[in-house]
């Protein structure tokens, strides 16, 4: 069964903000696929169908943007979200090394949350914060360089 | 240096003139260091004093093309009553890159300020920021900057009492490579997959929702306002004949001291690892990646010799690109670097044209063979063969981006590959007995 | 932004290799060269959708022009201009180009629909020929996916080129179909299914087997078959098409690019017009009703049966001109013996791209012969003439080929029910209506005779016969006066 989406009255607010800032309606898809996974943790079927009957866009081009974007999630995902580079300069100072970690100690695979629903573990690519290489990001928070029992630490710290 | 600690350094800084300043994030302290004076001196000048000003300083893109910005200003319509739109490129996902996020999170308002001069000059009334989606807390920061440089009557309408409006916004991305690419970033902010378009017709001409486009990259909005301050010839007196100014450079990896530095343009490679970012560590140098993983590797040899501008690394068959700098030691396997790297390509490719699309999974699978038993020597050839055939056939410069830095790591280090692979191989049977 | 010929753009002449080819400026380059019938290989381009320029198939390099190959069909054509896809830079972008395109490209072709008339087998045949360096796993993608409306869907096979997506978006405006993912990994897929009428030419336009129709699927292969070129009778629009035959029967309906009419598609009603032609069901003579069993009769016993009462006929709006003006040339009957039967209207009296409400092929043609014979071609004087019939009258029906509205056409066979004896000319027996006839007599398909249409527009579209599958050499001015 499918519940219907809708907005907060909060978000409601914010989305219609959002389309005072482009020429056409089309251009705030992002900003308010953003804010409906903020609200809703991913972008459901029920989500897409809201946001497609909102801003009168197709579902399929709903569908299509969020399958390109890393930051969109087309299933259901942890509570938080534990983003681990592994480009050049976090992998020379043990990324890889720290997602296959994470996920061995967490049990759980890439973009399979784990059992008891609270985090996510993503393997991504170069998060522009190579100076503190290496770098994850917990959520919308940069940290960085971290090292394997100090991100266990704070995963743990997490609501 | 004694520098006074609320003024801003516009002697030895062109861009992280206002960073030592506390809080300079805030309209307040940026106006009392110097912030937005340039802004309201320029519109007692023309457009077009503006335009010649900033071509005569010989500023070149600071994303990576390294185009003269006055140059691509100069194909932009003049018709100030036409729709047109100004793109601020803080997409910032070349590798190697964190230099617009130190200035934005920490200068917003140099950003902003720069933005307004150039809206002025090009008569554009609508400007975006595109910022990459995992910058969260720098979108929020600039989105409270710009909500500060309405309430004092920088955006809007009737700006300092003139007839101009420019209003700003931030947006967004939400996580893909390609959005940096100047149309596959338009084609993001118009709500679609971040696909690159044909070209022609280029964005000056056809952009964002099919008008007129203006798009820079952070790093050359934020030169203006310094530019439009003490004027072109002082700009050209940094750098060299070619790449004037100064430049921002992010530098990591086997560094003591990684982070973003100011510098002219010119200056030698060797001198920024060795006393701007305290010398190699965990070993000797090795190899240099100059302008982010796109560019093609330099050898510890040829590091020592370039100077950090556009020709000179250029003639060595690299690119300054961005300026991403990642200094490799000698503990550093060059074939897990290349392995890094097309698995980069290969998830980033957007998947709109065939070469890229196909060309990124093979040359990553090519490089795999030997992680699953069954790599030849003959896997280098057919990689440097696979790489320069993906040149100068798709859409965008993606394609270019994984075949450059692929051949250019067979050029330099073909025997340390090789070994690789055989070395790989060696394993893989090992284990399978 | 599709590269219709804009007519009233002055013509110029530029170079094509050797060749000096003459085409409006501002003209699509690409589509120049396509229109002077040079061979480009090409799988994106379409002159029916807005440009893609994906493929990367269609290099070319020009003087003066940029430094190296481009596309051509991301440029225009412009006075003096030299464009060769004939130098070593550009047999080597295609060549490269196509491998590129096999590297996940599953190796289908014995059991894909499409083997014959794909375009990657075209093109490997005349710039591929290169060993294959692709030892690597390929990508694999959802095969074997019906989408609905008949189409088939194979995402490995396809090679993105985005044609069926933009026919979704610029063509029908329904946006089914679109392609998730990123990189090699970027995969067309379907938001629910397919619901536009157009479906069908999804299939066409797909380069390779990745969009295939479910009726043809498995059938037949394309190296067996014939085309004929004719025009759909699914309503009074008159699209032309191409229909595939050969001597076992007849597998499909294609669209012909006709720049009048139908431009370059057929409504998916048109696809199924082939099925009654060489299908089970043909007459290949005369049938008499006995008990409901339909029997062989000659044709002259038919006749001795039907002889010495009043023939009346009550013709479908669907016969060629000429079919009509024999008909009245043979005829020597009573100006109200003979009435014209219309199919009912359907749908929308225009659905905005091809379809028409108006389903019978040539209304226009009918009663234009009609109206010249000095015949009643009315519908109320077709309820004058069912009242008028009697036990004394053999009423000679034709029985449209296609009959969207099986319950009208019952009503119409209630009332000619009361005429002494009930002649079906037809051309196949497999309707259970047919049962209320006394004698079937054959016709020859749409496909199996000569003739014009008059369409929507009151143009003459042509009918071109094909082969025979029946009894075809009896048209309706035979049985005009066959008595006599």
């Amino acid at each position: 069964m499918t519940e219907k989406f809708l907005f907060t009255a909060e978000n409601k607010a914010k989305y219609a903000e959002y389309l005072t800032r482009y020429d056409d309606v089309e251009s705030a898809l992002l900003p308010v696929l953003h804010l409906a996974q903020e609200q809703n943790g991913w972008l459901s079927s029920a989500v897409v169908a809201s946001i497609s009957e909102m801003m009168n866009i197709p579902a399929i081009k709903i569908q299509q943007v969020i399958s390109f974007y890393d930051m969109f999630y087309a299933h259901p995902m942890g509570k938080n979200i534990i983003q681990v580079c592994t480009n050049i300069s976090c992998s020379m100072y043990g990324g890889r090394k720290l997602h296959g970690e994470l996920l061995e100690h967490f049990q759980t695979e890439n973009l399979q949350p784990t059992q008891d629903g609270q985090i996510t573990i993503q393997k991504m690519e170069c998060l522009g914060a190579c100076e503190m290489a290496p770098c994850i990001r917990i959520n919308n928070d940069y940290m960085g360089p971290i090292t394997f029992e100090s991100a266990v630490k704070k995963i743990k710290e997490l609501s | 240096m004694t520098q006074d600690a609320s003024s801003a350094n516009y002697k030895d800084y062109t861009l992280l003139s206002y960073h030592h300043i506390s809080d300079v994030h805030k309209l307040d302290i940026f106006s009392k260091a110097g912030g937005y004076e340039t802004m309201k001196k320029c519109f007692a000048m023309g457009p077009e004093t503006i335009k010649e000003e900033v071509k005569g300083s010989g500023l070149r893109g600071r994303g990576g093309a390294g185009f003269p910005t006055g140059v691509k200003w100069g194909f932009f319509s003049k018709d100030r009553t036409q729709k047109k739109y100004l793109v601020c490129n803080a997409d910032e996902s070349e590798p190697g890159t964190f230099k617009d996020r130190y200035l934005v999170e920490k200068c917003p308002h140099l950003l902003i300020e720069g933005m307004i001069i150039s809206a002025w000059a090009l008569g554009v009334d609508k400007g975006y920021i595109y910022i990459r989606g995992e910058f969260y807390h720098q979108a929020k920061i600039l989105e409270e900057a710009i909500q500060e440089a309405y309430s004092a009557g920088y955006l809007g309408h009737n700006i300092c009492g003139q007839d101009f409006k420019f209003d700003l916004y931030v947006h967004r991305g939400a996580g893909a490579y390609i959005c940096g690419e100047e149309t596959g970033l338009l084609s993001s902010l118009e709500g679609k997959k971040g696909q690159p378009k044909l070209k022609p017709p280029f964005p000056a001409i056809k952009g964002y929702r099919g008008y007129p486009t203006m798009i820079n990259n952070v790093e050359s909005l934020a030169a203006i306002p310094w530019i439009m301050r003490f004027g072109a010839p002082a700009y050209k007196k940094w750098g060299t004949e070619k790449s004037a100014g100064t430049k921002l450079f992010s530098i990591s990896g086997d560094v003591k001291k990684p982070g973003v530095i100011e510098v002219p343009l010119g200056i030698p490679l060797r001198e920024i690892i060795e006393d701007y970012c305290g010398g190699v560590k965990g070993g000797n140098l090795k190899a240099v990646i100059p302008g982010g993983s796109s560019a093609p590797i330099l050898t510890a040899a040829e590091s020592m010799l370039a100077t950090m501008d556009y020709e000179d690394i250029a003639a060595r068959g690299s690119m300054l690109g961005s300026g991403a700098i990642i200094v490799l030691n000698d503990t550093r396997s060059m074939g897990e670097v290349l392995k890094w790297t097309l698995e980069f390509y290969h998830h980033e490719s957007c998947g709109q044209c065939t070469p890229c699309r196909e060309g990124t999974g093979w040359l990553d699978k090519i490089f795999k063979r030997a992680e699953n038993g069954h790599g030849q020597a003959s896997d280098i050839d057919l990689l440097d063969k696979v790489a320069a055939n993906m040149r100068g056939r798709t859409i965008c410069a993606l394609a270019d981006a994984a075949a450059m830095p692929t051949q250019g790591m067979i050029k330099a280090f073909r025997g340390e590959l090789l070994t690789f692979i055989e070395g790989q191989g060696q394993e893989e049977r090992g284990r399978k007995r | 932004m599709s590269s219709e010929i804009i007519a009233d753009k002055k013509l110029v002449k530029f170079k094509w290799n050797d060749q000096v080819i003459e085409a409006p400026e501002g003209e699509n380059l690409l589509q120049a060269a396509l229109d002077n019938g040079i061979e480009v290989a090409h799988y994106c381009y379409h002159k029916g959708l807005p440009i893609a320029g994906v493929c990367r198939m269609c290099m070319v390099e020009q003087t003066p022009g940029p430094p190296r190959p481009f596309p051509s069909c991301n440029a225009i054509v412009a006075p003096e201009i030299a464009v060769r896809s004939d130098t070593p830079a550009v047999l080597e972008a295609v060549e490269w180009t196509l491998q590129f395109h096999l590297v996940n490209h599953p190796l289908d072709c014995p059991v894909c629909d499409q083997a014959g008339e794909c375009g990657l087998q075209d093109y490997y045949m005349q710039h591929g020929q290169y060993n294959s360096a692709m030892e690597d796993q390929k990508v694999h993608k959802k095969k074997v996916q019906d989408i609905g409306r008949g189409v088939m869907l194979d995402a490995e096979r396809c090679i993105l080129c985005t044609r069926c997506t933009r026919f979704t978006e610029y063509v029908t405006g329904t946006y089914e179909l679109g392609i998730v993912g990123r990189g090699d990994h970027a995969e067309i897929t379907v938001h629910k299914e397919l619901e536009n009428d157009y479906a069908g030419n999804l299939v066409d336009i797909c380069p390779v087997g990745a969009l295939t129709s479910k009726d043809f699927r498995f059938k037949q292969r394309v190296w067996f078959l014939e085309d004929v070129a004719t025009t759909c009778i699914g309503c009074e629009t008159g699209c032309a098409v191409n229909i595939s035959q050969n001597e076992v029967g007849v597998y499909r309906v294609l669209p012909k690019y006709d720049h009048e009419v139908n431009g370059h598609w057929i409504c998916d009603d048109g696809r199924s017009i082939y099925k009654h032609v060489s299908g089970a069901g043909r007459l290949i003579g005369p049938l008499e009703n006995k008990s409901n069993l339909f029997i062989p009769i000659t044709e002259s016993a038919t006749a001795n049966s039907l002889r010495g009462n009043s023939q009346k006929f009550i013709l479908s709006a669907s016969l060629t001109n000429e079919d009509y003006a024999n008909f009245f040339s043979a005829f020597k009957g009573e100006k109200d013996h003979v009435a014209l039967y219309r199919l009912p209207s359907m749908g929308k009296e225009f659905d905005g791209i091809l379809k028409r409400s108006d389903k019978n092929a040539n209304t226009r043609g009918a009663r234009e012969a009609f109206a010249k014979a000095g015949m009643d071609h009315s519908e109320t004087g077709l309820q004058d003439f069912l009242d008028n019939l009697n036990a004394q009258d053999v009423i000679y029906l034709v029985v449209p080929e296609i009959i969207y509205d099986e319950d009208h056409f019952m009503t119409l066979l209630k009332k000619i029910n009361k005429a002494g004896k009930k002649v079906a000319l037809t051309t196949t027996d497999n309707l259970q209506a047919l049962d209320a006839f006394d004698y079937l007599l054959p016709l020859p398909t749409f496909l199996e005779k000569d003739g014009h249409l008059k369409n929507f527009q009151n143009r003459d579209r042509k009918l071109s016969a094909g082969r025979s599958y029946g009894a075809s050499n009896r048209d309706i001015a035979f049985y005009a006066n066959w008595l006599n």
